[in-house]
């Protein structure tokens, strides 16, 4: 193997890449925006829910409900509307949630009855939905607790003191979860992107042919071929965990070794993936077009924005066959749980048989390709 | 006429060219379908069925009624049981589950006292969705318990419970009752779906002309600018309308999604959208220098923000105002609203021309940048 | 071709940089109507910039080009209707067959429909190419490209043809058969400006100039070019030709053999251009050198036109 054939290759990649400044500055701009789009978009936990409050009571046990409503980060008090009205506004989506407090209601609480209070969700959005109708029970539960207490009715009863702790994410912020996710999808776009091209477009111009002649050897030409792409991918993962880290404050528990490893297989599993949609397309058209066919499932499936455990349990199986899959759980496990080698075997296990497997592939299958 | 006649053979030949290459074609007609089938099975922000664990170290009849409580619920799915209180970090550093409820010793015997007994419920919060959910329902369990506890015990006190007025919130959910997430993801889905296909469509086409030299043959002959990329984009257009009409079917006939609203504004909207994201194409197909940069800022642009901010999957109310006005940049917000309307509000012009007359603006505006832009980049 | 009509293509400073290359540097052409113009010179020389410029495909930093009585920067869509451009790259669909490249293009130009279809075989006929009409553009030969890419810039007649370097990678038969085509259209009047790196094609030219570093440095008939070429040229044929190009050196060197202003060798052949009638001299004065050869005198070609004028320009 010749370091010196492989630092010309490079070389001439890297010109190659030069002379392509939209490129360039697409592969730096990438990190930037997938952290904005992530970090802001997805990660936005709900709140600030539009809401109306239809106060058919009146009194100061109703006007105190109402203001709970107003004070919590949740909700925004938009409207207070009359009850015919709520149907419009929530069809023309200016209201997503609507708390109906009925006619009698504190006449009813201070009988010592259960008196009702509607709450409406617009299920046209499911966060909305799940997690607004879950606020609103627990704004009202903490209104009942409190009422209890300020009533002076001490609780010298049986009961449950139950202790609801969050581990590892204590502020339940999507984005702790994200940015590791992000970490690892933006090794595997940007690899697969740029290295599925690479390839077709030397077969296209014919210059992989001008290659077999010279004395490059298959595997110099994969390393010299990869490792420039490889190190802009490196740069772009590491933008994205700094800025994760230092702006959106994501934690760091565990080890960078353990995050290394799974970058490095992983890493290895992309880029073979990139080489063989390279191989198998005749065109740069078609290359792009499988690789948008691997993307979007490896996307969608590997639980990075849809949490796998929502999946039907007969579609949970597919997202094993996914590499990002099984990168996204040491990332997050690594980033948020400081989990180790060992809690993380069998990720690291399976990532590592994708990496031989693939990458394994991908060079029998180029190595047959430029000795044809 | 002629103009006409010029963009007519525009139409044909890019047709042509649409035929004669078999892969392109055929994942631009069954991918959409395809992704449509697994995703909208597949996606779901809803959450049943949390694995839990249950650590139960009293083992009195009273500690074992109560886990029963979280067996018989349908959200917790007990996957197994633990004898103390260090399996909480093992459980959770494999994934085993996602909830550890620990009973201590002498809960029984607390109750049985008439005090309060202590029960601790871990949620992993490496899942925020999950753990959200897992959060409101394990307090809600432990309320109704609780209150049971209490009821019971005055009960056998002979004690008055009615002083005790309480709220009860009681939740309908509009548009969709079931509250299943698909009704709203699977709209907003076919929009993704369409505008990835589309966009990757036109950002290469131009580029390919340059890159095969007929730019310059074309540059000699009468056709204008703007002829060339009507032409362009209407077989695409074409097809991608088709594309969207296949999968909505397949939306309503395999995932039961219901139709309420105004068929017509579905197909308005659907068209117009669809020639907004093929003359996005084409602004990106007039500056990108090479095939790989259009291909790349193609993708950047079509996947990305119709993923993200477009409001399929992500409301766009909880984000920061400067995106929000950023994701009126992409055709696909609108369409999404479009669609969820129609689908599941039954809204129909009265609500929606706002969105179609944006759409209409951006198609137009789109196409005009894109011809400037090509003139520009030449000689 | 009264000299009273205003020229085909008239060309004035037409100047193009590309970063630091001055491509074309203040180029003046005349070009007549109806003639068949060669643009000879070394690859690099300027000319695709300059026939782009003059196809309005390429704006000039400088000067002023005339096509047809239209100019090429203010008036390009003037121009256009009246031209067919060839670029040396092959221009066409090669997922398209000929029939639909022609088609396609024609309809773009404007050609009416019944037009088209006898058009369309008749110069396909005229090719050889009719029964390829199904084949796709990628899949003909060189030679089949370059004739259907000139047909497709036949559709619309036009009165000016700019090719650059049509026959470049062409084999030798589909090359005579194309200025075959040329042939007839320049008898139909057309006029042609064609770039060609073929000195025997600048002999069927009716007019060639010589273009090198962007400048013009020669223009005229064949004729006047050749004539601007002195003395007489010889061509000797010797059992070893190397060493009589080495003994012809060294004569020179030595004013052995007097008047002597090039010596070439081409191929077998050791080509001398010298300023003298007599064949004998050259034998005699090799014979003395211990070779001995056949020297026989030839006409003057473009070859050694062009060779001998390049070399002139650079030697000091």
């Amino acid at each position: 193997m010749s370091l010196h054939r492989i630092r010309l290759l490079m070389w001439k990649e890297f010109l190659q890449l030069r002379r392509d400044p939209l490129l360039i500055r697409l592969l730096f701009l990438m990190p930037i925006l997938q952290l904005i789009l992530f970090g802001y978009v997805v990660a936005a936990d709900v709140k600030n829910l539009p809401t109306a409050v239809v106060d058919l009571d009146r009194t100061s046990t109703s006007r105190a409900l109402d203001a709970s409503f107003g004070a919590s980060d949740y909700f925004v008090v938009t409207q207070r509307p009359a009850e015919t009205e709520l149907q419009r506004l929530m069809d023309t989506g200016q209201i997503s949630i609507a708390i109906v407090i009925p006619e009698g209601t504190q006449a009813a609480l201070d009988r010592g009855e259960t008196a009702p209070i509607g709450v409406i969700v617009d299920g046209s959005d499911s966060q909305v939905a799940s997690v607004g109708s879950g606020y609103a029970s627990q704004i009202i539960a903490r209104f009942n607790a409190d009422r209890m207490a300020a009533q002076g009715v001490s609780v010298a009863a049986p009961g449950i003191d139950a202790r609801v702790r969050v581990m590892f994410n204590p502020t339940l912020a999507s984005v702790n979860t994200m940015i590791p996710g992000l970490v690892a999808a933006i090794v595997m776009i940007s690899i697969m992107a740029v290295m599925g091209q690479a390839v077709v477009k030397e077969r296209e111009r014919g210059t992989l042919e001008q290659m077999f002649v010279t004395p490059i050897k298959p595997v110099e030409y994969l390393i010299g071929k990869v490792t420039p792409y490889a190190i802009a991918a490196v740069v772009q993962l590491l933008v994205v965990a700094l800025v994760g880290i230092f702006w959106f404050g994501v934690p760091f528990a565990g080890q960078i070794s353990v995050v290394v490893v799974g970058l490095v297989l992983f890493m290895l599993t992309s880029i073979g993936l990139g080489l063989l949609i390279s191989l198998v397309s005749h065109t740069r058209q078609q290359a792009q077009q499988l690789m948008m066919l691997l993307l979007l499932p490896s996307f969608v499936l590997s639980g990075f924005i849809f949490p796998i455990d929502s999946m039907p349990a007969a579609i949970q199986p597919l997202s094993w066959f996914i590499p990002l899959t099984w990168a996204i759980q040491i990332l997050r496990g690594a980033f948020i749980k400081g989990s180790g080698f060992e809690a993380l075997s069998t990720q690291f296990w399976v990532l590592a048989l994708f990496a031989v497997v693939i990458f394994g592939a991908a060079i029998v299958a180029t190595r047959r390709r430029l000795t044809e | 006429m002629s103009s006409l006649s010029r963009i007519g053979a525009v139409v044909a030949k890019e047709f042509i060219h649409l035929v004669r290459d078999r892969r392109t074609l055929a994942v631009v007609l069954a991918m959409p379908v395809l992704q449509m089938l697994l995703f909208a099975y597949a996606i779901s922000f809803d959450v049943k069925n949390v694995s839990t664990v249950i650590i139960d170290t009293d083992h009195t009849p009273a500690s074992q009624a109560y886990v029963r409580s979280y067996q018989s619920s349908d959200f917790f799915t007990v996957v197994g049981t633990a004898g103390d209180l260090s399996a909480v970090d093992r459980v959770f550093d494999h994934n085993q589950a996602r909830i550890a409820v620990v009973v201590p010793s002498g809960f029984g015997r607390t109750l049985a006292d008439g005090g309060q007994a202590t029960v601790a419920v871990y949620l992993d919060g490496s899942e925020p969705t999950a753990a959200r959910v897992g959060q409101a329902f394990s307090t809600a369990l432990n309320q109704v318990y609780g209150q049971r506890v209490t009821i019971e015990w005055a009960d056998t006190q002979g004690l008055d419970v009615t002083g005790f007025g309480q709220l009860e919130p009681r939740v309908r959910t509009w548009y969709n009752p079931e509250k299943r997430s698909s009704d709203f993801l699977i709209p907003g889905l076919m929009v993704v779906i369409i505008m990835v296909v589309a966009l990757q469509q036109t950002a290469v086409s131009l580029v390919r002309e340059r890159e095969q030299g007929t730019d310059e043959q074309l540059a000699i002959s009468p056709m204008r600018r703007w002829e060339m990329m009507v032409g362009k984009v209407t077989p695409w257009t074409l097809l991608a309308f088709l594309d969207l009409a296949v999968i909505t079917v397949v939306g309503i006939v395999f995932f039961h999604l219901p139709l309420r609203g105004s068929t017509l504004v579905l197909a308005l909207g659907a068209a117009l959208f669809v020639f907004c994201s093929l003359g996005l194409g084409l602004v990106i197909s007039a500056v990108a220098p090479s095939l790989e940069s259009a291909n790349m800022l193609g993708l950047l642009l079509s996947m990305l923000p119709a993923f993200i901010l477009s409001g399929f999957a992500f409301p766009l109310a909880s984000i920061p105002v400067a995106l929000q006005v950023v994701s009126c940049l992409f055709p696909a917000r609108f369409m999404v609203t479009i669609a969820r309307g129609v689908f599941l509000k039954g809204a129909g012009f009265g609500e929606l021309w706002p969105e179609l007359a944006a759409l209409g603006g951006y198609a137009v505006i789109a196409l005009g940048i894109a011809v400037v832009l090509y003139g520009r980049r030449r000689r | 071709m009264s000299a009273t009509s205003a020229p085909a293509i008239e060309a004035a400073g037409l100047s193009r940089r590309f970063g630091d290359v001055q491509a074309v540097d203040g180029v003046d052409l005349s070009i007549a109507k109806g003639a068949v113009f060669g643009l000879l010179g070394p690859d690099g020389a300027g000319k695709s910039t300059l026939i782009r410029m003059l196809a309005t495909v390429l704006n000039p930093d400088a000067g002023e080009a005339v096509v047809q009585g239209f100019s090429v920067t203010r008036q390009p869509g003037k121009v256009t209707p009246l031209i067919g451009y060839m670029s040396q790259k092959f221009s066409l669909y090669p997922d398209l067959t000929v029939a639909e490249n022609i088609d396609f293009f024609a309809k773009l130009r404007g050609v009416p429909k019944d037009v088209r279809h006898t058009r369309m075989h008749q110069l396909l006929q005229g090719m050889g190419l009719d029964e390829f009409v199904d084949r796709q553009a990628g899949r003909l030969s060189g030679g089949m490209k370059q004739k259907l890419f000139l047909a497709s810039t036949l559709m619309h007649s036009p009165d000016v043809l700019l090719l650059d370097e049509p026959t470049t990678g062409v084999d030798p038969v589909s090359r005579r058969e194309f200025w075959r085509i040329l042939a007839g259209l320049h008898r139909q009047g057309t006029t042609v400006l064609v770039a060609t790196p073929y000195m025997d094609e600048a002999e069927r030219c009716t007019d060639v100039a010589f273009i090198d570093s962007g400048r013009i440095r020669h223009r005229g008939s064949p004729e006047q070019i050749k004539a601007l070429v002195p003395g007489r040229l010889f061509e000797v044929r010797a059992a070893d030709p190397r060493a009589a190009l080495a003994a012809l050196h060294t004569l020179a060197a030595t004013h052995a053999l007097r008047g002597l202003l090039a010596v070439h060798l081409y191929g077998d052949i050791v080509r001398v251009l010298i300023e003298t009638d007599d064949a004998g001299s050259i034998t005699s004065a090799l014979e003395a050198a211990g070779i001995g050869a056949d020297v026989q005198p030839s006409a003057v070609d473009m070859e050694t036109a062009f060779a001998f004028l390049a070399e002139l320009a650079t030697t000091p």
